[in-house]
Parts: structure tokens; C-alpha cells; sequence
């Protein structure tokens, strides 16, 4: 098993920049997922650790050791690939042995570590299927156990689930942390669904335009994002401007807002007077209705627009300084769209992103 | 993998069913001119091949198989030699332009630089200019006194007289590799383009070398186009003929020239008919035995 550090790597098509002086180290057994959308240098990243890209600059090592000029095939590692790349000459043994052949594995060792990868990913009765006899879910479990029974040092996964439909994806979520978490194998995710990466990692790297904008564990990711394109990404939020004007407490800021005056957590350090932007997502708003239960972050809104999604209300608010905000109600509550109500949320449930 | 009822909906030939005859309709003249000029002259020919040979007449009235009891009982084999040698020859092309094009349409279908439409000019450019014309272009290289490459090797003196280039298979064998190749990289190019490059990754992050990927994933995956480049050059190298006479001269014979010296020169018609068609009969038993090989080879391949 193996660390994965990245110090530094850059990587430029002629004169655009793909990924721009990224550092990521990546502990033992650790599951980190690269999101972000098209174009982020995510992929760029993972084809940079699987070899199949030369790096501009930086390193990259496995265990300690630079593996930016060996080959891919020098590197050891398993990849899973987005159109899983099936070999659709072969079996699904044959496509299983073919690692297991190019590391000279003994035909019998082979057989019995196909046999147990098989059974690992519940595929036990299809090896001799070809890979267009298998459905997409199956195809995808196939190119599982192909990386997987070569005991990589890394293992790289690509958009693994975009081809699948929505319902087999969310299956296959679990099923892809459960067999890592077994494997106990180093893994990298490449995804531009925060949801797969949500569930699946111990840390989410958030990428746009080749930089890296946070590293952290999807609470962190979620609750504690590190500039507004992240938060916008991840989940739906509501942005309040607002002005810094002075520190209450245990990490709690006084702003002044559109809205009125608010408060909000935030760990880092603000000036008074400094213009930031308050985070607010939507299951984080109470709709009191009455306007009772303390007046601390209190607005009245107008209810504009409600949405019944079945587990909750989809409401669209309009406040004082006529903006509009996402807001998530309890879908019991019997609310009538023009009526006006109160809606509170709790400085503990905001967050701030300095402009 | 595509859901095979999509699929289905998507090769269905686009027939109106209200018309069942548009389809036929449009074949038909490609169907007319195949019959008029391909199918007529065909029966013609194995009519011709059964009539009595005639010294003073193209045939004498009456049918025989006389013909083609002497072109398969000769006592020296004399003609079965010559065909045996001709399919040798169709053979011998069809592989070194394989092993040539192999790696130039790799090339191109993998090459994303805009040197490549340069390449394909270069590939293409024996078919841009007449067969007669280059086969003249290879006589001045690589005849046998004054040719370009012998007074080379003789004035460096690592020759004493010259090196039988021409007049010969040598000289033959290289004029249908030079002009035939270009049918064997440009199916070969179709087939590669068709494989997902992502399957040489795959290989690779498994641990195979790029030549190992290339040969175990790849190739066999090209095998529908290595078929019909190696049918193509097999069926145009047996039944060539400019070629094998200006680079070969009197020395080379092989079926076609043996035709057209029956028909032209001897005036044999039924003979130089049947000669024809025993060319054509041989070479579709070959290429008939080589398909059931090669799509037993290629029973994975299918999608």
C-alpha cells in the first residue's frame, strides 16, 4: 500500500495551463476524490499520475520514490477508465489475467486470484462471458476487478460511473467505497458529481480552471467552504452581502447586511469593515412562519414560489432588499405562496467567504 | 455498451414500409451496369472457355472440355506452375504490404499532428499517377546496367556487374508492393481509427509495454481491416498485369500474362478463356478458405 504526494505538478498544453503548481499528499488507504467541472485539470491530473501525460513540473512520488519518468506500465497501478475500456477480443478472465500475465503471475496463482476478484465483485458465473454479453453495470464491476487483481500500488478511477443510469450510479457509490475500504488500496476518484464524491472520500480536492481551491473532508467541503466557487459548486447556496463590522464572541462575526444585521460563524480572522459574503444554504433556513423563537438572524421574507419534492418544500423567498432566496421547508408545513413569514438560521449553520 | 433495443432502432435500414420498392430502386442501376458489364462478359467467357479451339477461326463450332483437361493434366504441370507461382506471388505482396502498412496506418490513425494529411498524401500518391508512368519510374531505378541503383553500387564498386533487380519476381514484387499498398493502409487506417484508444491505456496501467499492447490488443482488434486489405491486395496482385510485364519482361509469366499471350499473341480464345477462368476460380477458393480462417480468428472481434 502505498502514500502518494504531489508537489508542485503543472501541466501545460502549449500555452494553456491544465493544472497550475498542484501539491496533494495522499495518506495510505486513503480515498481522495478530484471534482470539479470539464475542464478543471482533474483528469489532467490522474493521466498525469497514471503516466499517460508527462508533467511540466513537479513531482510525484509513490512511497517516496519520483515515478515521473517511468512508464505506465513501470508504475503500478490500476485504472479503471470512463468507457471502462473492456478488452472485447477477451473474456472477462482473459481481461482479468492480462495484468496477471504481464507480471508473469503463475497460471495456477492466476486462476485462483481471478476466481477470489470475481467473487468480490459478485461476478462469479460470468467469466467467460464476452464483454459485450455483460450489461453496463456488470462491465463496470469487470473493469473493477481488472485493476484490482493486479494488487496495485494506486488505484485511479475516471468518471467510473457517468456511463451508468442514475439509479445503478447511486448503487455502485457504495459498493466502489465498500470494495476499497476491503482492499484497504490507495485510491484516486476523478468526478464532477460532488454526490459520488460526497459519499465515496476521506478528502475531496475542489478544482477549477487547473487550481485547487480546497482540500478537505466533504464536512469541511460542505459546511466550511474556502471561496465562493466552491460552495456554489458543491450543493445550492444563497449569497448575502454583507460588511464585517466587528467580532462577537467565539468565532462568531457581526455583519451588516441588505438584510439587516446578521451574524455568522467563521474560523479565519476579518477586519472590521471588510466585505464578505454570507454563506446560507437552504436547508439551513427555519421558516418560522410566526417569527417566534428569538430574533437572532430573523428576517421576514415573501413566499414567492413552493415546489413539493415529497421528503421537502422547494420554497423561493423574496426579502427586504428584494433578492430572492433558496430556502428547504418540512414538507407538512401548509404554506400559502404571497404569504409572508418569518425565516431564521442559525450562525452556526452560515459560514463566510471574504470577497 | 449500447442497450441492444437502442441499437436495433438504429441499424434498421431506412426503409419506408409503405414503399417497399424504393430501396430496389435505387440499387438498380449500380444492378444493371454489374450485370451488363461484369455478369454477361463473365458467362461469356466460361461459354468461350468450353468451345473448340480454332487455328484459322476465333473458335470451331462444337463444346470440349479439352481445354481444361490440358491446362490441369499437362505432363510438365506446365500451367499449374504458373498459377501456383502467380497465387505465391499474390501471396508474398499481400504479406510485405502488410507488414509495411501495418505500422504507417497505426501512424495515421493515431497521429492527431497536422503532418498527418501530408502522410495520407504521400500514401494515397501511387494512385495519383498512371501505373504505366510509375512502373516506369521504377525502371529507371532499378534496371539492370544503367538503372539508378546498380550504377551506384557499381561506380562505389561494391558490384562487379549489377544486382538482378528486374526481369524478375524481385522487380515484380516490389512494383505491386509500391502500388498496391495504399489498399491495405487505407482499411487498416478505417479499422485502428475504430478502436478506442482508451484499450491501449488500459494495457499499458496493466503493465504491458506499447509494443505489447499493440500486438495483443490492437492487431487482433484491426483484424476486420487487415482482412479486407489483405483480400484486396491478394485479388488485385493475382489478376495485375501492366505491372508483371514492364517490370518482369519475358521472364516473369504469370497467369494474367499467360491470358493475354494466349488471346492476343496465340489467338487461342477458348484456351486463354479457360486459362481466365481457372485463375479466377483458384483465386476465389483461396480467398474463400482464407475468410473462414481469419473470421474463426476473429469471432471475438464481432460486436
Amino acid at each position: 500500500m502505498t502514500r502518494l504526494a504531489i508537489e508542485g505538478l503543472t501541466k501545460k498544453f502549449g500555452d494553456v495551463v491544465a493544472v497550475q503548481t498542484l501539491d496533494l499528499a495522499i495518506d495510505d488507504h486513503e480515498f481522495i476524490s478530484l471534482l470539479g467541472p470539464s475542464g478543471c485539470g482533474k483528469t489532467t491530473t490522474l493521466r498525469c499520475i497514471a503516466g499517460f501525460e508527462q508533467p511540466s513540473a513537479g513531482r510525484i512520488t509513490f512511497d517516496g520514490t519520483d515515478i515521473v519518468d517511468r512508464l505506465p506500465e513501470d508504475r503500478n497501478i490500476g485504472m479503471v477508465f470512463q468507457n471502462y475500456a473492456l478488452f472485447p477480443h477477451m473474456t472477462v478472465r482473459e481481461n482479468l489475467g492480462f495484468g496477471l500475465e504481464m507480471r508473469k503471475t503463475p497460471a495456477a496463482e492466476r486462476r485462483s486470484r481471478i476466481d477470489r476478484v470475481l467473487a468480490t465483485v459478485q461476478l462469479g458465473g460470468l467469466g467467460d462471458r464476452y464483454p459485450r454479453q455483460l450489461s453496463g453495470g456488470q462491465q463496470q464491476r469487470v473493469a473493477l476487478a481488472r485493476a484490482i487483481v493486479i494488487e496495485p500500488a494506486i488505484l485511479l478511477l475516471d468518471e467510473p460511473l457517468a456511463n451508468l443510469d442514475a439509479k445503478l450510479r447511486e448503487e455502485m457509490r457504495f459498493f466502489i467505497r465498500t470494495l476499497q475500504q476491503e482492499v484497504g488500496i490507495t485510491t484516486v476518484y476523478v468526478t464532477h458529481d460532488q454526490g459520488e464524491a460526497m459519499v465515496m472520500s476521506d478528502r475531496i480536492v475542489v478544482m477549477f480552471d487547473g487550481a485547487v481551491h480546497q482540500i478537505g473532508a466533504p464536512t469541511d467541503i460542505y459546511d466550511r467552504p474556502a471561496t465562493r466557487a466552491v460552495a456554489s459548486f458543491i450543493g445550492q447556496s444563497n449569497f448575502i452581502a454583507a460588511e464585517v463590522r466587528g467580532r462577537d464572541g467565539d468565532g462568531l462575526y457581526r455583519l451588516e447586511s441588505g438584510l439587516g444585521a446578521l451574524t455568522s460563524r467563521f474560523s479565519g480572522s476579518l477586519e472590521a469593515g471588510q466585505k464578505v459574503e454570507l454563506l446560507l444554504r437552504p436547508e439551513a433556513i427555519e421558516l418560522t412562519g410566526d417569527g417566534a423563537g428569538g430574533n437572532v438572524n430573523l428576517v421576514t421574507a415573501e413566499l414567492r414560489e413552493r415546489y413539493f419534492l415529497g421528503n421537502t418544500l422547494a420554497c423561493r423567498l423574496k426579502v427586504a432588499d428584494g433578492s430572492m432566496l433558496a430556502a428547504q421547508a418540512p414538507p407538512w408545513l401548509d404554506l400559502d405562496v404571497g404569504q409572508s413569514i418569518g425565516c431564521r438560521f442559525a450562525p452556526e449553520r452560515t459560514w463566510l467567504i471574504p470577497r | 455498451m449500447a442497450d441492444p433495443a437502442v441499437s436495433e432502432t438504429v441499424n434498421r435500414p431506412l426503409a419506408d414500409p409503405r414503399k417497399p420498392h424504393a430501396t430496389f430502386l435505387l440499387i438498380l442501376p449500380t444492378l444493371g451496369i454489374l450485370i451488363a458489364f461484369l455478369l454477361f462478359p463473365y458467362l461469356n467467357m466460361i461459354v468461350m472457355s468450353f468451345r473448340t479451339p480454332s487455328t484459322s477461326d476465333v473458335f470451331a463450332p462444337g463444346y470440349t472440355i479439352g481445354n481444361y483437361l490440358e491446362i490441369l493434366f499437362d505432363e510438365d504441370f506446365y500451367y499449374l506452375e504458373i498459377l501456383l507461382n502467380t497465387l505465391l506471388l499474390g501471396a508474398m505482396t499481400t504479406a510485405i504490404c502488410l507488414l509495411l502498412g501495418f505500422p504507417v496506418a497505426y501512424h495515421l490513425a493515431r497521429s492527431r499532428s497536422r503532418v498527418t494529411t501530408l502522410l495520407y498524401a504521400f500514401v494515397l500518391s501511387p494512385l495519383l499517377v498512371g501505373v504505366v508512368v510509375r512502373c516506369y519510374g521504377w525502371i529507371i531505378i532499378l534496371a539492370n546496367n544503367e538503372g539508378l541503383i546498380n550504377a551506384t553500387l557499381r561506380d562505389l564498386g561494391l558490384v562487379e556487374t549489377f544486382l538482378p533487380l528486374m526481369y524478375n519476381m524481385t522487380g515484380v514484387t516490389i512494383g505491386l508492393v509500391h502500388i498496391f499498398l495504399p489498399f491495405m493502409i487505407l482499411p487498416l487506417t478505417g479499422a485502428i481509427q475504430s478502436i478506442d484508444p482508451a484499450l491501449e491505456e488500459a494495457a499499458r496501467s496493466l503493465g504491458a509495454s506499447r509494443l505489447t499492447s499493440i500486438l495483443r490488443v490492437v492487431l487482433p482488434l484491426s483484424l476486420p481491416g487487415i482482412q479486407a486489405g489483405t483480400i484486396l491486395v491478394f485479388v488485385l496482385t493475382i489478376s495485375s498485369y501492366v505491372i508483371p510485364v514492364l517490370l518482369g519482361g519475358f521472364n516473369v509469366v504469370i497467369m494474367p500474362t499467360l491470358v493475354v499471350q494466349q488471346l492476343l499473341d496465340a489467338m487461342l480464345w477458348p484456351f486463354g478463356a479457360a486459362l481466365a477462368f481457372v485463375l479466377a476460380l483458384a483465386g476465389t477458393i483461396v480467398v474463400w478458405i482464407y475468410l473462414l480462417l481469419t473470421n474463426r480468428l476473429m469471432r471475438g472481434v464481432a460486436r
